[in-house]
């Protein structure tokens, strides 16, 4: 016999038999075992647990241009107004829906255009310009009216995206955000809260865990500082050190691309926790290496299939891992936790020798401590990629069923009566919002801050960086995103108009578990504006569940 | 006598199961290692049935149905008598309803096409444009860097059953014949703007069709009242509707033929298609699935039966083509002339994607420039390209054979001469034998949608 031929047949068996080995084992990849008492840390607030849920790539008007009016065609979620709506600053309050200046405004050439509903249909879009430069080239001057031609220019995604020219002027309705308009009423949300400074991603994520960008130190690199003409990920920082100003993935990180890496001086909220000794962690999808996804990828190229995006989708992104590109909080191998006890812990159960996973964990990992009764106090959760909400690769649609199952469950366990979530966002894609915050961090690179003209960005001096000297590379803030507490202790359908950033996140945990402590280093955590508005502490946590369907985003009665 | 009739009917069973190993597909060794699956495989059946998941079928949104007006409607040509479904046939499969090499367009429809029209079913996961695995997450990486990274990068070759070639960085994605569309929306503007098609002029023209449109009103309620007040959002609006129509109706990609229900244990291979199958995944005799892949994944998404990745394979020029009566002109796929953002990248040049082969069988025209009009000249084309060429390629004027004639001399060595079958020389035994074309064909008749179990 021909074994060409029975090495073919063993192929073809292996090949059909495959699938069922991949389905057994994405089967029980967590099974969590026991429970452990949870140390309740002491808050000066009822918030015992925060969750912050960070999404990635929309601006505030992109999905609350019209809050809380939706078009509502026929056979979609319908989201109807109630008359006791609070005034919010979108659109529809800025009369910017006609006659906006980025349509009027011919600098604009063929891609000038007014603002648009974008259809549940198209969930799926193309991405956007959304770098450093860029965006402050759109925002030119306060004015707000080159958003077409600055960060207009997109990149593909599935063969079903949509794609328009002046689609950065588009913005989605309670029809496709359903479930966001729904917390919105329900909860509260702010429509002030600002990226730190402009740009993509990366800088977005440090932001929030450190409230700064400055101290960018180089691992390996293949670009020159950021110019007009070649665009990177840093700028000198006019000190002799860096700034990130653009992506970049994290030093060490085994599923980091080889030729550019960086790690960053400085502090970050878990170097506080963990003086603090307060549970804290990062859960990212994809960050566990070792499970099986149910298409049979695993590692860094773990991916799940997006069938509104229509394609497959890596579910760790590098450079969004915040805690990555510090030494003090990395787990570049991305070690395990040595148990489900040890999780938002700095050390084994021992209490001596340090946990592998250093506060780095996988999304998983949250559901199955929490379901096992160990809640950590503090919670960055990144939801598996094809479920972040960027457009290119993720859409509403996907971001809505992550984001609500994450709520839905913490609804109802019992740590939820002093739970807070933060629904917030990393950058703004570029997508339009015509809220402009005057420059409260000045920067003065000649190349890469173009907002008020060719090295311009703001008056005065720029802001200390980590060596207390002023450093160029923080223009900001940058765009308004959405930004929304969901808790028994927020207010209810409230809409808070004090000016807050990322940083105030951070402040919010310094505030509540450490005291009033201070990042220092240049961090913006100092100055950034309190989410307390956000709250009700007086009202006794009355503020009932809502439990939504993660994909209609509609209230349902019982937890789906 | 009684004993004698004990003797013959224990007897019969064993006859039968060495006449099945003897006269089947299956080698020896496999009825050894496998008895029990090889015996369920001779049967025609899939040892191993797998679930499929299939893309839902849900009422189509205002959008579909908005598209669906779109895609049939003549009105936006210039002739007034083509639509996308003229040439995209929802009777054959969304493809050509002739075998014309391409299809007449313009005003009077006088005007011949360029290449063979493809079909428009299977599209839902076809990923962007990409030198290499599309990374939408990696924002950064134009095609101009992917370009250049992919002068160095070695190619895996490509071999059914093995996925190594899945990381090669050569052009993949996108659509048309050379990928220049990214999404089904801007594909759609193709063919209704081009002269040589629907001819619809420019946006502006569309756009005043749009608005005389019996579905104007939808477009208003969907889009926005102001949706005509700028000609480029209606078109494109109009245009997403139709890609939104090919998204959500489910006769675009509905996933029933008889192999997609062979794969779930609800139908029976002739002994035919199953020689068909098993010689279409044999790396040494046909090797079509080193490109046409043919297994579901892990996850339950059916095969798509293209890798998704660009090849040269040399197909003879067609001297139907009207394009193709000036002899400087070439069609070369990737690097122009009906793209132009990689014109410079030489060593793509005559390199067009690889199409499912789903509903091929409905087809009767084939390849880019529809030189071929039949699954079995097909399949003699991959047979005979190498071992015997002249059967392949007319003669040239000093009656030597014209090897690759629809490739300027200096790019022919872009051809693929590196994967089976294309790995032979003249002289060599072909890879197949004709019985085995007709089987592969046979196995290719499987793949057509509509069969009931």
């Amino acid at each position: 016999m021909n074994s060409r031929k029975s090495l073919l047949l063993a192929a073809v068996f292996a090949a059909l038999a495959a699938m069922r080995g991949a389905a057994d084992a994405a089967e029980g990849a967590i099974a969590p075992s026991g429970t452990a008492p949870q140390e309740i840390a002491p808050a000066a607030t009822p918030i015992r647990h925060l969750v912050v849920i960070f999404n990635e790539n929309v601006s505030f008007d992109h999905y609350f241009a019209t809050y809380p009016n939706a078009a509502n065609p026929p056979d979609q979620p319908v989201f109807a107004a109630t008359p006791a709506a609070p005034a919010v600053n979108n659109l529809v309050s800025a009369n910017l829906l006609t006659n906006n200046p980025n349509f009027t405004n011919k600098a604009n050439g063929p891609n000038a255009a007014e603002p648009f509903r974008l259809d549940r249909t198209q969930a799926s879009t193309v991405t956007q310009e959304h770098r450093y430069t860029a965006e402050q080239q759109a925002y030119n001057g306060g004015k707000a009216d080159l958003f077409p031609k600055y960060t207009g220019k997109g990149t593909p995604g599935g063969a079903g995206a949509f794609g328009t020219k002046g689609q950065v002027m588009g913005y989605y309705d309670g029809n496709t955000v359903t479930a966001l308009w729904n917390y919105a009423r329900h909860f509260a949300m702010s429509d002030n809260f600002f990226d730190e400074t402009y740009g993509p991603s990366t800088p977005g994520a440090i932001n929030l865990v450190s409230g700064q960008t400055n101290g960018m130190r180089i691992v390996a690199t293949t670009k020159k500082p950021s110019t007009l003409a070649a665009v990177s990920y840093y700028v000198a920082d006019g000190q002799g050190g860096f700034t990130m100003i653009n992506d970049v993935d994290p030093g060490y990180d085994v599923c980091s691309v080889a030729g550019d890496q960086t790690m960053l001086e400085g502090k970050n909220i878990g170097d506080l926790l963990n003086a603090g000794r307060i549970a804290w962690g990062g859960f990212m999808g994809g960050f566990n290496l070792q499970v099986v996804n149910a298409d049979g990828s695993t590692g860094c190229a773990r991916s799940t299939h997006s069938p509104v995006v229509g394609s497959d989708v890596r579910d760790y992104v590098a450079h969004h891992n915040w805690f990555q590109y510090y030494a003090s909080t990395a787990n570049p191998s991305h070690a395990r936790p040595s148990s489900l006890q040890a999780i938002g812990y700095s050390f084994q159960a021992d209490g001596t020798t340090a946990d592998p996973a250093n506060h780095q964990y996988d999304l998983r990992d949250f559901y199955a401590a929490v379901k096992a009764g160990n809640y950590p106090a503090v919670s960055f959760i990144k939801l598996p990629a094809y479920q972040d909400g960027h457009a290119g690769y993720s859409d509403p649609l996907d971001e809505q069923a992550g984001t609500v199952a994450v709520i839905n469950f913490l609804q109802q366990q019992p740590g939820w009566k002093d739970t807070a979530v933060i629904i917030a966002w990393d950058d703004s894609d570029g997508w339009y919002d015509h809220a402009f915050a005057s420059t409260t961090n000045p920067s003065f690179d000649p190349e890469a801050d173009q907002l008020d003209g060719p090295g311009k960005c703001g008056m005065g001096t720029a802001r200390a960086g980590v060596a207390g000297k002023p450093v160029n590379g923080r223009c900001g803030p940058g765009t308004r995103l959405p930004f929304l507490v969901i808790s028994p202790w927020s207010k209810a359908n409230y809409v808070s108009h004090d000016r807050i950033s990322e940083a105030s996140v951070a402040r919010f945990i310094e505030d509540n578990w450490l005291h009033g402590a201070r990042l220092g280093g240049g961090s913006f955590d100092e100055t950034a504006g309190s989410i307390m508005d956000l709250f009700d502490l007086k009202s006794g946590g009355g503020n009932a569940a809502l439990y939504l369907d993660p994909s209609t985003g509609t209230p349902v009665a019982s937890p789906p | 006598m009684r004993k004698r009739w004990w003797v013959a009917c224990a007897g019969l069973p064993i006859v039968a199961a060495l006449a099945m190993i003897q006269s089947g597909p299956l080698p020896l060794r496999a009825w050894l290692t496998h008895p029990l699956a090889s015996f369920i495989l001779a049967r025609g059946q899939n040892p191993w049935p797998v679930h499929l998941t299939r893309p839902g079928s849900k009422p189509l949104s205002a959008m579909a149905q908005l598209g669906r007006e779109v895609f049939f409607d003549p009105s936006l040509s210039s002739s007034g008598r083509l639509s996308c479904a003229s040439c995209h046939s929802p009777d054959h499969a969304y493809g050509p309803s002739g075998g014309e090499p391409a299809v007449n367009g313009g005003p009077d429809l006088s005007r011949q096409g360029v290449r063979a029209v493809p079909s428009l079913m299977y599209l839902e996961r076809q990923p962007g444009f990409s030198i290499g695995p599309d990374d939408d997450e990696a924002e950064d990486v134009n095609l101009t860097q992917l370009a250049a990274l992919a002068v160095k990068a070695p190619r895996a070759r490509k071999t059914a059953g093995d996925s190594a070639a899945a990381a090669n960085l050569v052009p993949q994605g996108g659509l048309f014949w050379d990928g220049r569309a990214d999404t089904l929306q801007d594909q759609a503007s193709g063919p209704l703007l081009s002269p040589l098609e629907m001819d619809g002029g420019d946006v502006e023209t569309v756009a005043a069709k749009l608005r005389q449109a019996p579905y104007a009103a939808r477009m208003r309620a969907l889009v926005g009242p102001a949706v005509f007040d700028t000609p480029a959002l209606a078109v494109s609006e109009a245009l997403f509707a139709v890609a939104r129509f090919q998204i959500e109706d489910v006769s675009f990609h509905p996933y029933i033929s008889k192999f997609d229900f062979w794969l779930e244990g609800k139908a029976r291979l002739t002994r035919s298609e199953l020689r068909g199958y098993l010689l279409f995944n044999d790396p040494s005799k046909a090797n079509c699935a080193g490109c046409h892949l043919a297994a579901p994944r892990p996850d339950g998404l059916p095969p798509l039966f293209t890798d998704h990745q660009f090849e040269a394979l040399g197909a003879p020029r067609n001297p139907a083509l009207a394009a193709n009566r000036d002899p400087a002109y070439f069609d070369l796929g990737v690097c122009g002339p009906w793209r132009s953002d990689m014109v410079g990248e030489t060593r793509f040049c005559g390199m067009f994607t690889t199409p499912t082969l789903r509903n091929v069988a409905t087809r009767s025209v084939f390849f880019h420039n529809g030189v071929f009009h039949s699954l079995r000249t097909v399949m003699d084309f991959y047979n005979d390209r190498d071992v015997a060429p002249e059967h392949v390629f007319p003669r040239g004027a000093g009656g030597s054979v014209a090897r690759f004639d629809d490739i300027p001399p200096e790019l022919r060595g872009n051809v693929d001469v590196v994967d089976a079958p294309f790995d032979r020389h003249p002289g060599d035994r072909p890879a197949m034998t004709s019985a085995e074309e007709d089987d592969i064909v046979a196995f290719l008749r499987a793949l057509t949608d509509g069969y009931r179990p």
